[in-house]
């Protein structure tokens, strides 16, 4: 596939990034904010989320209802997301509609908040708070890794409890929005089949009136600690538990081979928990996962199964959580194959290449072709994976169970 | 874009489409049978049989099969559906001979190791516990037990006591009845030549045998009704059920706008009504879904309890109001919606094998994106009252899970 690159930092202080790729029948847009619910205080907590929702509620020349319609019109897939470090806009459109997509998306951006629609839709974000609390693994990440990260606020609650997101007013959103969504906190980014230099004179134009304001994030280091935590749930019928190291930050070299070690300890076919625990019918899932963040990381795993089976099953992920290193130069071989299709496939349609171009620009302000990185995980040996066990030696656990009650 | 399709003596259907601006390459290898096939007495056999085909294959043990995928890069998936067995994978096209290898192993020399099975009936049987704490699917699952007719209303997750009562034997058997090639389709798509895919696939399953399959008979539904599970979850759930048109139908594509008018996520009328301009949920939708025996128009909303019989009177009145009231600008909207949609679809090999093969499987034959396009073109205002108009939303079926149970008219429910 014949793809370029390209780059521009606007006079605003946003950064425009693209791919593109001729050969692309469609091609996907977004803008990538660096602000999540770690960027939050207390009394905020739940505002980034409950923001991205009100992106969708009107804008000075938009109302709510228009803001629908057009999207349907343009034939869009679009939709945002919102986590503890990073807030996405995104969408992919046939290449017809990708002029008009930029400017509907634009405009998104500097939403009114209107006081009504803030009301009405404080209302859909406590039936979403709700509709979390009956997915119970949804539940225990949550409290875990609130718990884990602590006052550090990597792990800060992404929808905010129901009394937090009451408590939020008007104001205090008007507030946080002026302060995270700054150009120069953001990245508008393209992939597939559109046109460069047309992009970034579009995008000139409709940030035009967009004013920088600085912004910062506290990037504390967070080293892992031990701890042993009970949840419970009425009426639960399936037990998780769910493990926490410190791992790599996305910055981190050792974040690829840690990647790739955790793919041959828990990936969700051919790993060693896979063998251990789901090829025997001890557990209905098990998994291990290198969750690389801003400036900080974790090693986590998770297992779901019969409240009967619980102990044996922590038992035995945790012997092979205490085994880092037992693994055969084929375990290693078939790790990198599957890690490296993964990202030939993802890497095909513009939304796959959308997502992995915006979130390397936020974490590490660089764009690496996807060959280079494909290199990078080929060359990874048995003892790069020890020498990032040196600095992450996987030794100390913190421990979260959701039982029945 | 090339789509080259040939049947093997065996009986085997094969759909390849060469793509050209991809790297990579996908296949989908369906058999009829699935889990309405299953033997009243073994509800959930089906399943154990899809994972039980994994664990050893031809020359490899349980252990070589999976590390001979993983070696190769090969995402894979195999499972029971309604009605069908389905073999899938992604992969880097170089690998595609590779992939049809392990498959054909799969399919025509699966070991079926008895130690296997009691590990696989106790993921199964959690899996079936772990609905209960998923309440927005349980009640789908509990819908369809209520509104279609037997065995079309079994739950895709098995009945436990037929997973329990599957052994070896029962496995040998239902592997040599099911997994055999007439009726059976192999859809490759991606960077390949079809003349090469052809000739691996000759030399892989030329050999393989087998009888058709007959697939039960979909009779009349049950009588329509309102029913209510108590359980203490967040959230209520609502889904209600509609008989609608059959893919093979005329009106199809009326059904499946009619749909989207109302449910698409954003626009349609149920989102901007309930989530919109009164904040009732944060998940609301309608669909349309069809095979060549029936078809079913789904509508769901999930919210608090105290909000939910507003809730449920909201989604039926938006049901009622609906024909003889869509505006052209609704039609032409959903109409571009579904076509970006098809187009956008066009472009990754694993939804053009799952495409083609779903083409093949309800009309024996590939549309094209113009033909389809044209199907879309065609449906007017008049032909959406008509559907509304031949396939009423009265009589449905209603089922809530949660608190308390909320009053449905009797005239909705047709008692």
């Amino acid at each position: 596939m014949a793809s370029s690159y390209h780059k521009k930092v606007l006079g605003n202080g946003l950064t425009v990034l693209g791919e593109t790729n001729s050969s692309n029948v469609s091609c996907a847009i977004g803008y990538f904010v660096r602000t999540g619910a770690r960027d939050e205080t207390a009394a905020e907590s739940g505002v980034s989320h409950f923001l991205e929702h009100m992106m969708f509620k009107g804008t000075p020349s938009r109302s709510a209802l228009e803001i629908n319609l057009e999207l349907g019109n343009l034939g869009a897939q679009a939709n945002a997301f919102t986590s503890e470090e990073n807030t996405v806009y995104y969408a992919s459109v046939i290449p017809e509609s990708f002029r008009a997509m930029q400017e509907l998306l634009s405009d998104m951006l500097r939403p009114s908040l209107d006081p009504g629609e803030f009301d009405m839709e404080k209302k859909v974000i406590l039936e979403e708070i709700a509709l979390y609390q009956d997915r119970p693994h949804f539940y225990l990440f949550e409290n875990a890794l609130k718990d884990y990260f602590g006052k550090h606020g990597a792990g800060n609650s992404v929808l905010g409890s129901h009394e937090s997101v009451s408590a939020i007013t008007q104001p205090q959103m008007v507030d946080y929005f002026r302060r995270r969504y700054s150009p120069s906190n953001m990245v508008l980014c393209a992939t597939g089949n559109f046109n460069w230099d047309q992009f970034v004179a579009d995008a000139e134009r409709l940030t035009a009136s967009w004013t920088d304001e600085s912004t910062s994030r506290m990037l504390l280091r967070h080293s892992g600690k031990t701890s042993n935590v009970r949840y419970q749930k009425k009426n639960l019928n399936q037990c998780h538990a769910f493990l926490v190291s410190e791992g790599p930050s996305a910055q981190d070299p050792e974040r690829y081979p840690l990647a790739i070690l955790a793919t041959i300890m828990g990936d969700s076919g051919g790993s060693r928990m896979y063998w251990e625990l789901i090829d025997r019918g001890l557990a209905e899932s098990a998994s291990v996962d290198s969750d690389e963040r801003d400036g900080c990381g974790c090693f986590t795993a998770y297992v779901s199964t019969t409240a009967d089976k619980l102990d044996e099953v922590v038992k035995i992920a945790r012997d092979i959580l205490a085994s880092p290193k037992n693994f055969s130069d084929g375990d290693l071989d078939r790790a990198k194959a599957k890690v490296v299709s993964r990202i030939v496939l993802d890497g095909e349609l513009p939304m796959g290449r959308l997502m992995a171009l915006g979130m390397e620009w936020q974490y590490r302000k660089e764009s690496t072709p996807l060959r280079a990185i494909i290199e990078r995980i080929q060359a990874i040996s048995r003892s790069d994976i020890e020498k990032a066990l040196a600095r992450f030696p996987l030794d100390t656990w913190a421990e979260y169970r959701l039982l029945p009650s | 874009m090339t789509i080259v399709q040939t049947q093997l003596p065996s009986g085997l259907s094969v759909i390849i489409e060469e793509m050209d601006h991809v790297e990579s390459a996908a296949y989908d290898l369906v058999m009829p049978g699935g889990f309405i096939s299953d033997a009243p007495a073994h509800v959930g056999a089906s399943l154990v049989l899809s994972e039980l085909i994994a664990k050893g294959a031809g020359p490899y043990d349980s252990r070589s099969l999976s590390e001979a995928f993983d070696g190769a890069g090969i995402r894979h998936g195999e499972g029971t559906g309604m009605d069908r067995f389905t073999l899938s994978g992604s992969l880097v096209a170089s690998k595609l001979e590779r992939a049809l290898e392990l498959v054909s192993h799969m399919v025509l020399n699966p070991r079926l190791p008895a130690e296997d099975i009691e590990p696989i009936q106790s993921i199964l049987l959690q899996d079936i516990q772990a609905l209960k704490d998923s309440p927005a699917r349980r009640s789908m699952v509990e819908l369809t037990k209520r509104f279609y007719p037997a065995p079309y209303n079994r739950s895709s997750l098995g009945d436990a006591e037929g997973i329990r009562s599957v052994n070896r034997a029962l496995m040998a058997e239902m592997h040599q009845k099911f997994f055999n090639p007439c009726g059976a389709i192999l859809s490759v798509a991606g960077k390949v030549r079809a003349h090469d895919v052809l000739r691996v696939v000759e030399e892989l399953f030329g050999g393989w045998k087998g009888e058709a399959v007959v697939l039960p008979e979909f009779g009349s539904r049950p009588a329509h009704d309102y029913y209510h599970i108590a359980d203490d979850s967040a959230q209520m759930q609502v889904v209600m059920a509609i008989p609608s048109v059959k893919f093979s139908e005329d009106l199809y594509y009326e059904g499946k706008l009619a749909a989207s008018i109302l449910g698409a996520s954003m626009f349609g009328r149920l989102f901007v009504e309930l989530r919109e301009k009164r904040g009732l949920c944060y998940s609301v939708y309608a669909r349309h879904g069809a095979t060549n025996l029936y078809g079913t128009m789904t509508a769901y909303v999930g919210t608090t309890p105290e909000r939910a019989q507003e809730s449920l009177d909201l989604l039926v009145g938006e049901f009622e109001r609906l024909r003889g009231t869509i505006s052209q600008d609704e039609l032409d909207r959903c109409r571009t919606n579904l076509k970006a949609s098809l187009v956008m679809g066009e472009e990754s090999p694993g939804a053009r094998a799952g495409s083609n093969a779903t083409d093949w499987w309800l009309l024996r034959r590939i549309r094209t994106l113009a033909e389809i396009n044209a199907e879309i073109d065609r449906v007017s205002i008049e032909g959406l009252n008509t559907f509304l108009e031949r396939h009423p939303f009265r009589p449905c079926s209603i089922l809530t899970l949660g608190r308390t149970p909320l009053s449905v008219p009797s005239t909705i429910i047709g008692k």
